[in-house]
């Protein structure tokens, strides 16, 4: 069929649009920016502003200002609707709006049946344009995020508190030092009206990235923009981060703690993140060494299938949170990234040799890299696997919006082309450039550090038992090297600290307090 | 500015529903139902959604299956031997095809099914998925020795919740709640019990015998296939799969005589928390006591609730507020939780959800909130069904209770026919004081 004059001048139009759009982007960082999905006939719509500031924005002495604001924004009152107003209208919808805060980046989702679109978006704008900033809301929130780090992470959460405790270390003196939810006495110092301040420094359409997917209707995103228009016409400058420093040697913080159970994360700075070249090559390396949650991981293999040590053992070459069942999580983006070994919580009896026991993997990684066949088989296993990343609406989104964060037009697309292009001898430069088992920042959740202390800096054999007396002989004869596998740690770089002194104020709490 | 990405891509991945909310059925797929002869029951939802195929074992044995003593956690502990292989695909072959597949796969245990899924890309590989799930379902091999090996994992997997007091709340609550049926424990498991695994390689075998059969299993599978090259698939792998025809007979419950009340004290500071429970009904998608339960409890507890808004929002003296009524095939706990932001709070709230139970005694609940909750009800399930898995995951649940897919448009026909008046007869049939559990936590000083 012909096109009439109309559609062809329709078809310019769009083209032209799109055209002024990518090139405004470019010229102008003082605008929105969107991420449309349109997908006709899905009965649902997701909805994501993706806000380019974090917890690294916090300012001085204000460490946790960022999730305050942010969540008095999800979990608060409008200008013209309270907080119960706001959880009354939206149940009937089962609606929501969840907020995620990290370093440098910030998102609000909500999901929503398209019945219910016009109601709920109606609601969610305000929300996010009009806020009420009560203070019943802010003293409700503000006491939630002090149980939160006086209580629930010191006390609830032990695995959590060591992937804390971790980036205490990594990033002492740096914007990104502090967890997202502040410190007891940084939070306590926030007034609201800091909080309102923050929110109109950092809540405008330069910082700004509007997602839209599922079956709106086709003139819904231009109304959201215009809609969000209204934000100050600014944005607030990437951060200018400084160097990340390098742990001296192994360097151990032992929160202590009465458990049964030690928990245990380590892990150092690495230079690259998604954006460089080298990251896909980095990236295999990491899923051989420990893919989250999958049989495929090294040290899954080595301490929980071979010697039943624990639930499972992880690595990771860049921040990573779990999102729908074991897949990762969108939308926490970072500049500088770090590579990280997960030890879940094992007998406290186990600690030192598991300690030994992963360190020594690493330096075998770093030493031996990985085999032709383990290169062919983890490369398949991504090339596959990242298939099922994006399925919901929410991830479809978060994956586009974070391809763009890192320059791609469509990550898990290139994914697909760059992997079959690399070869062994990529990754295993990619281990030794960026790698290393001597200077690796180690947290431990335990009980009796001291203890724990003298037997790491004396270097004391840590043999295990096991309840199968017939382990298989090269597990145990394997054990016999691990558990004289010598540590070159200084006393110095060693501190036993207090779970209950942690995260009272900004950095890391002195080692005897008291 | 908009940037489009375009439209061809954007359809890949995710599903069209065919039918509007206001059709009288809920699940809007429409599925085929097949069974062999050795009773393995096959489900099938082929969808529109272009290469994704989620695989799901579901063995209706868990938790309540271990009857007898010293066996708390075994459901739980043999999903972990299932990853063990067989003769033909020992463990390694079976990890080594599972990870070039790229496949989204694990088990978990509930108290009343364990479930297996392999969710992975690309019909051409469907045959052989069913060829290694059958092989291991119906030839799985271990040996004591690796029976032991993999023992400890349990201990380290509840060592992974060993600081979170909500774990322990339940453990409390469940072991006070309960004094016969085996819903008394945790599907976890007593830690005497799981520190005994190491010993029981004879039972697990028998274990393996009575509950791993294909009368006691449905296999459901939804996404990307044709209905029936999968069942020509089924017919030719899952057909020499024994039948166990054992019978299981869980511990009745006798009825609870007077109230019950059990505290933890946690070493270590903690918000406390508090669960008050009473003795429900099982899943029925005939009776309506348990969808107007489940009604009451939204209406009451909900974060649009006059009692979540007092406590909650206005007071601020709640964390977090809800009922938890879930669907059990034996009769079950009706759980109203809260985590308190003070100790000295905890006699409070207690005080204040029995008086919002004995008010939907005396008073029926309005229209207007029951009409919001049958609505929420249907926009959290349309929510759900977005994605192949979400279908696969959801219907797993429902169709462990009664085998039958059907049930969730008939447990939503159910919810609508719910009326004030039903609500309030079931607040006074089972909120009885007599019938109550109430559990407490609270914590120490800094250590």
């Amino acid at each position: 069929m012909r096109k009439t004059m109309n559609q062809w001048l329709s078809e310019i139009l769009v083209l032209v649009m799109i055209f002024m759009s990518v090139s405004c982007k470019k010229e102008n960082p003082n605008n929105l920016t969107s991420e449309l999905l349109p997908l006709e006939g899905n009965p649902l719509v997701q909805l994501k502003i993706l806000l380019k500031v974090g917890s690294a924005n916090d300012p001085s002495g204000k460490e946790g200002l960022a999730q305050l604001t942010f969540s008095l924004l999800a979990n608060g009152g409008t200008k013209t609707m309270t907080y119960k107003d706001i959880a009354k209208a939206f149940y009937p919808m089962a609606a929501s709006v969840s907020v995620q805060v990290d370093k440098e980046m910030s998102a609000f989702s909500g999901t929503i049946h398209r019945d219910n679109l016009g109601k709920y978006y109606a609601i969610f704008k305000e929300m996010l344009l009009n806020p009420g900033f009560r203070e019943d809301d802010f003293n409700r929130l503000k006491t939630d995020q002090l149980n939160f780090l006086e209580k629930t992470l010191i006390n609830n959460m032990d695995e959590q508190f060591g992937k804390e405790i971790l980036s205490l270390m990594l990033y002492n003196g740096h914007p990104y030092h502090h967890t997202p939810a502040g410190t007891v006495e940084t939070v306590n110092n926030i007034t609201l009206g800091e909080v309102k301040a923050f929110y109109k420094d950092q809540v405008v359409q330069g910082n700004i990235t509007i997602g839209l997917a599922g079956g709106y209707p086709a003139d819904f995103p231009a109304k959201v923009m215009a809609d969000f228009s209204a934000l100050p016409q600014t944005f607030t400058p990437r951060l200018s981060l400084p160097a990340q420093s390098m742990p001296q040697g192994l360097q151990f913080i032992i929160a202590d703690k009465q458990t049964p159970a030690t928990a245990i994360s380590m892990g150092f700075p690495v230079s690259i993140n998604r954006s460089s070249d080298d990251f896909f090559a980095l990236w295999i390396a990491g899923a051989h060494f420990g893919e989250h949650r999958q049989h495929v991981s090294l040290l899954f293999q080595k301490i929980r299938e071979e010697r039943g040590q624990n639930y499972g053992d992880y690595a990771y070459i860049e921040h990573f949170i779990q999102g729908r069942d074991k897949f990762p999580a969108t939308n926490y983006c970072r500049q500088q990234q770090y590579f990280s070994i997960w030890i879940r919580p094992l007998a406290n009896s186990n600690r030192h040799f598991v300690i030994r026991q992963a360190l020594r993997e690493l330096r075998k990684l770093v030493d031996e890299g990985i085999s032709e066949e383990r290169f062919e088989l983890v490369r398949t296993y991504l090339l596959n696997y990242t298939k099922l990343y994006a399925q919901t609406l929410d991830e479809r989104l978060g994956w586009q919006m974070d391809s763009h964060y890192f320059g791609y037009k469509d990550f898990l697309a290139e994914v697909q082309l760059r992997l079959p292009k690399l070869g062994r001898e990529d990754v295993n430069r990619a281990i030794k450039k960026y790698l290393n088992f001597d200077n690796v920042y180690i947290a431990v959740i335990t009980q009796d550090g001291g203890s724990l202390k003298k037997a790491l800096v004396e270097n004391a054999p840590s043999p295990i038992t096991y309840t199968n007396p017939n382990m298989d002989k090269a597990v145990l004869e394997e054990d016999q090297v691990i558990q004289n596998y010598p540590l070159q740690i200084n006393p110095e770089n060693m501190k036993v600290i207090p779970a209950a002194e942690f995260f009272k104020k900004p950095g890391i709490p002195a080692e005897n307090p008291y | 500015m908009l940037k489009l990405i375009p439209i061809a891509l954007s359809l890949l991945l995710l599903l069209a529903v065919p039918h509007p909310l206001q059709s009288s059925d809920v699940f809007p797929y429409s599925y085929k139902i097949e069974e062999l002869e050795n009773g393995l029951k096959i489900i099938s939802i082929p969808l529109p959604n272009p290469s994704i195929i989620s695989y799901y074992t579901i063995v209706r044995s868990g938790s309540r299956n271990e009857v007898e003593p010293g066996k708390s956690g075994f459901a739980h502990f043999f999903e972990h031997i299932m990853f063990k292989g067989t003769k033909k695909v020992p463990r390694a072959a079976y990890d080594d095809f599972l990870t070039r597949l790229g496949a989204g796969t694990n088990g978990f245990t509930t108290d009343d099914y364990t479930c297996y899924f392999v969710v992975f890309a690309g019909r051409e590989n469907l045959e052989k998925v069913v060829e290694t799930e059958s092989d291991r379902f119906i030839n799985l091999y271990y040996d004591e020795e690796m029976l032991k090996t993999e023992a400890p994992v349990i201990e380290g997997e509840y060592y992974a919740s060993v600081s979170n007091p909500g774990r322990k709340l339940a453990e409390i609550l469940r072991d006070t709640a309960f004094e016969k049926h085996s819903y008394k424990h945790t599907t976890l498991g007593y830690l005497k019990d799981i520190l005994d695994m190491p010993n029981q390689f004879e039972y697990s075998q028998l274990y393996k015998k009575r509950f791993y059969a294909p009368d006691n299993s449905i296999l459901l599978v939804a996404g990307d296939f044709d209905h029936n090259q999968l069942m020509e698939f089924v017919r030719k792998y899952y057909s020499p799969w024994e039948r166990s025809n054992y019978t299981l007979v869980t511990p009745e419950e006798p009825a609870q005589a007077e109230a019950k009340r059990v505290h933890y004290q946690w070493p270590s500071p903690t918000l406390p928390r508090l669960a008050v429970a009473f003795h429900g009904p099982a899943y029925s998608d005939e009776n309506s006591d348990k969808p107007a339960l489940d009604l009451l409890a939204k209406i009451a507890f909900s974060p649009s609730s006059s009692l979540y808004q007092k406590l909650v929002i206005e007071e601020q003296k709640c964390l977090t507020l809800y009922a938890s009524f879930d669907d059990k095939r034996d009769p079950s706990l009706l759980t109203f939780t809260s985590i308190i932001k003070k100790d000295e709070d905890l006699p409070y709230v207690e005080e204040e959800i029995f008086k919002e139970l004995e008010r939907l005694k005396t008073e029926p609940v309005p229209a207007e909130p029951l009409a919001e909750v049958k609505s929420n009800l249907k926009y959290s399930l349309a929510d759900e069904l977005g994605t192949t898995d979400g279908v696969a995951g959801a219907l797993a649940f429902y169709i462990n209770l009664t085998g039958d897919p059907g049930t969730l448009n008939k447990l939503y026909g159910l919810y609508e026919k719910v009326t004030p008046a039903d609500i309030q007869a079931m607040a006074k049939k089972y909120f009885v004081k007599s019938s109550s559990t109430v559990a407490t936590l609270s914590g120490g000083k800094a250590q």
